[in-house]
């Protein structure tokens, strides 16, 4: 270990007041944007749907990003969790009158639990066989949420929207989802500041090694990967009352695997900044994609393209790549 | 029952070939190839329009994917991965890379062909040889019977060339077939241009064995991947005892619970083969 | 000059050098030893000799030409062959079948047949196991193995990278009088060795390595004899158990 310059000691000092100011204008801008109709008018309700999206897919690559980041397990299953948090809060609407905003808690255990099993599993194997394995997991949820008659099959389950006058209908939606961002950012954050952040980025670079310095490296996996999975079950059930419905097609398709790795892969991956930054990234080229093109098969053109010339040339992302050459902007540098 | 087993293993026999490009590619390269099936796709299209403008029969169309999917495969693999090597997360870069790529060309062929559910239908792949009470149906014994036959010639090349005997010892040790002179470059290189002609002859059995569309190549992959997994990933034998296997499994399972969840027998499979034997049966420990 | 190493440098990926502008010559039909602490780049210097690794800058001259950036088949080719530290050897194919691998350049089958019984009549431990899978023989019949692998090319130039990590004394000794054995034959030996005072017993001449530079050279009996060296590298050096 290289002693920290007195230089470099400044530096990331400054960078902390930095970082606070740039959390809290950003916290600062969240609450006021629903309370901004008078000033937006009639886009009011794109501009929450759009944010409301984003914040989803902050969650969704954040927690991705405890598992294939930190500890460099790439998981393309991840959105099963996604769909079993909203089928829950969706199931337990249409058949006991339960609001998913209440019940998106008890999603996110539910998740959790679910996440723990299938790592119990998964986990057993490394590197290519895993990948294989998450990619397995997805597709038989698909095929099971597919023929579930109890949960509408391929039609899925249409919810009700909550009794909330039309103008502000998008609000609480967006209140639960910043909400759950917020609490998947803290969750990174807090794991890349800990014992458990340590061990998963000292088994990410040589597992046998991590093993040999004692570092119960099966736990720590599992716990990762476990914790991955609690807030993409949250934003699910949050994300089906939105949608009015739950179906397999928007919860259990390979393009929003895609889009999660994506996210976390071109902001760079096992930082904290990185997914948030990807997520923010890719809803804007999504959006001007639709727009552009229309049609949902040059939307996968266009995201394989991208994944494909980040990872050739920017494999380590926007994060990764800024601050290998020493330019990540101090706001930016949330480790 | 017995007419069960019998669908079930000339069907295996076409997962058979289809799964050994892939399991040739993870042995020689440790490069988990997830876009196999979208290349299987792309090969069941070109027969399918050599079948409809030419009128060309599925076999005579394999003539043509296979080379064509050959340099595919060649100019994929040169153009794309030495970029990541020296890479300290090579294997896995390299899955992502096969994965961004079976993206882009399963969304350039929705974009060409749509998403319509498509096949070639040359007159056998409707009849059926009898056997008193039994049937075979033609198509897949043919197709069956083509898989093994160029199952058999890769075989042949890996273990009677010099080529072949260079790829054999890429996949068990890298280093030690550096060190005796192997060009390790050209070796996967060639390796890759294979696994893809691989997939190209089992896209033009598949155009007649089965209807496809642009999205199906995940099920394909996943079918794939399961099947290797079963079998040791990186073993071509394991491949074949896998597809086998499987093949008979599921045509059971469906015949007993219904078609809808006869892949569910692949997934569950695969998740055994992980809990019990993660290095399934025929192949190493290292390797998972 | 039989091999000329002038000012290379070399790494791996994007990491720093590990060899930073290192010299050194050797001749025809020696046995060198090259020692120095954990991290002096003795095994990376083997690695960029046989091709192995790229060097970024400088030449390397192998009977007058030059030979740096070449691939390992074609340095192999040219007699320079490399036994690496890591088990290298193709577990699941047979002693024999080892061999006939290590002449994977040599299109003569005739001629691979014929070195191939030359070499399991040599080394009996080999020979009494030509049909055993490679992966069952004990780490000091590896060795060997390895070594008579090596040898299926008739090389000029032979580099042994840590012949004795992890054998028991027995075992090592084995290993070590092949190493002698090699000199015998006109093989010019380039050997990295742990237990600095076996590869100096074997060696004529030796290089001390430190930092990815030539520190100092000469006999290695006088190496041996020599505190100043015993103290600054053999001390630091682990020896094996």
């Amino acid at each position: 270990m290289t002693p920290v310059e007195p230089e470099l000691e400044i530096r990331r000092r400054g960078s902390r007041r930095s970082r606070v100011v740039f959390a809290v204008g950003l916290l600062v801008v969240l609450v006021i944007l629903p309370l901004s109709r008078p000033m937006i008018g009639d886009s009011f309700n794109y501009v929450l749907q759009i944010s409301t999206i984003t914040l989803m897919w902050i969650t969704l690559s954040s927690s991705w990003n405890l598992i294939g980041g930190y500890a460099g397990y790439i998981s393309l299953g991840n959105n099963v969790f996604f769909g079993v948090g909203g089928y829950l809060a969706g199931a337990l609407l249409v058949y006991q009158g339960w609001s998913p905003f209440l019940t998106a808690p008890l999603a996110g255990l539910v998740g959790m639990a679910l996440g723990l099993v299938v790592g119990l599993i998964t986990l057993r194997t490394r590197g290519p066989a895993f990948i294989i394995a998450t990619l397995a997991l997805l597709l038989m949820a698909a095929l099971v949420f597919d023929n579930w008659e109890l949960v509408g099959g391929a039609n899925g389950l249409s919810l009700p929207l909550p009794d909330f006058p039309r103008e502000w209908v998008r609000v609480p939606f967006y209140v639960a989802m910043a909400i759950t961002a917020i609490g998947s950012v803290l969750l990174s954050w807090k794991v890349a500041h800990s014992k458990l952040g340590l061990g998963l980025r000292a088994l990410a670079q040589d597992e046998t090694k991590a093993e040999v310095l004692g570092i119960n490296t099966r736990r720590y996996k599992i716990i990762a990967f476990a914790l991955s999975a609690i807030f993409p079950a949250v934003a699910g059930s949050i994300w089906g009352y939105a949608l009015t419905y739950v179906r397999p097609s928007v919860f259990f398709t390979i393009a929003i695997a895609a889009q999660m790795v994506l996210m976390a892969i071109i902001g760079g991956r096992g930082s904290v900044a990185g997914p948030v930054i990807g997520a923010v990234l890719l809803v804007a080229v999504n959006e001007l994609s639709v727009a552009r093109f229309g049609s949902s098969e040059l939307n996968i053109v266009v995201t394989g393209a991208i994944l494909l010339v980040v990872l050739i040339f920017f494999p380590l992302g926007i994060v990764g790549s800024l601050r290998q050459r020493g330019k990540l902007p101090g706001f930016l540098d949330w480790d | 029952m017995i007419q069960t087993i019998i669908l079930g293993l000339v069907l295996g026999g076409v997962y058979a070939l289809m799964a050994s490009g892939l399991t040739l590619l993870f042995g020689v390269m440790r490069i988990v190839n997830l876009a196999h099936g979208v290349f299987m796709i792309l090969a069941a299209y070109i027969s399918y329009f050599m079948f409809i403008e030419l009128g060309a029969d599925p076999f005579i169309s394999l003539v043509v994917t296979m080379p064509t999917m050959f340099l595919v495969g060649v100019l994929v693999y040169r153009f794309l991965f030495p970029r990541l090597e020296g890479n300290d997360r090579y294997s896995e870069m390299t899955v992502l890379l096969t994965f961004a790529l079976a993206l882009v060309i399963e969304g350039l062929l929705g974009y060409f062909f749509t998403g319509i559910f498509r096949s070639t239908t040359p007159a056998y792949a409707t009849e059926a040889f009898r056997l008193g009470e039994l049937f075979i149906p033609r198509g897949q014994l043919y197709g069956s019977l083509a898989s093994l036959a160029l199952i058999g010639a890769l075989w042949l090349f890996l273990n009677y060339t010099k080529t072949g005997h260079g790829i054999r010892a890429l996949t068990q040790n890298r280093t030690a077939a550096e060190i005796v002179g192997v060009n390790v470059r050209r070796a996967s290189t060639i390796s890759f241009g294979i696994g893809m002609a691989l997939a190209g002859a089992a896209g033009s059995l598949l155009s007649f064995l089965f209807t496809f569309f642009p999205g199906q190549h995940w099920q394909w992959l996943a079918l794939l991947l399961s099947l290797i997994v079963l079998g040791g990933l990186g073993s071509l034998l394991g491949a074949v005892v896998g597809s086998l296997l499987l093949a008979v499994l599921s045509a059971l399972v469906s015949s007993w619970f219904g078609s809808t969840w006869s892949p569910l027998t692949f997934y569950l499979a695969l998740f055994a083969i992980l809990l019990i034997r993660p290095q399934g049966l025929f192949g190493d420990k290292e390797a998972v | 000059m039989f091999l000329q190493i002038d000012d290379v440098t070399a790494g791996y990926g994007s990491g720093p050098d590990i060899l930073d502008g290192l010299s050194l010559d050797v001749d025809e039909g020696r046995t060198y030893c090259i020692i120095g602490p954990n991290g002096a780049g003795k095994s990376t210097l083997l690695k960029v000799i046989c091709g192995i690794l790229s060097p970024r800058s400088g030449s390397i001259r192998f009977r007058g030409e030059e030979v740096g950036g070449l691939r390992p088949d074609q340095l192999l080719a040219k007699g320079i062959c490399f036994v690496p530290q890591d088990p290298s050897l193709f577990p699941k194919m047979t002693v024999r079948q080892n061999l006939v691998m290590g002449a994977f350049l040599e299109n003569d089958r005739a001629v691979v047949k014929q070195r191939t019984e030359e070499i399991l009549e040599q080394f009996p431990v080999l020979g009494e196991r030509a049909n055993q899978a490679a992966g069952t023989l004990s780490g000091g019949q590896q060795q060997i193995l390895l070594m008579g692998r090596a040898l299926m090319i008739e090389p000029r130039l032979m580099m042994i990278d840590e012949p004795s990590l992890g054998l028991a004394p027995q075992a090592a000794d084995q290993v070590f009088e092949t190493v002698a054995g090699l000199n015998a034959k006109g093989i010019t030996v380039l050997l990295v060795e742990q237990s600095v005072e076996r590869g100096l017993n074997v060696s004529d001449w030796a290089f001390v390595l430190d930092l990815g530079q030539k520190r100092f050279e000469g006999p290695s009996s006088e190496i041996l004899a020599d505190a100043r060296i015993g103290e600054l590298y053999m001390g630091k050096a682990p020896t094996i158990e």
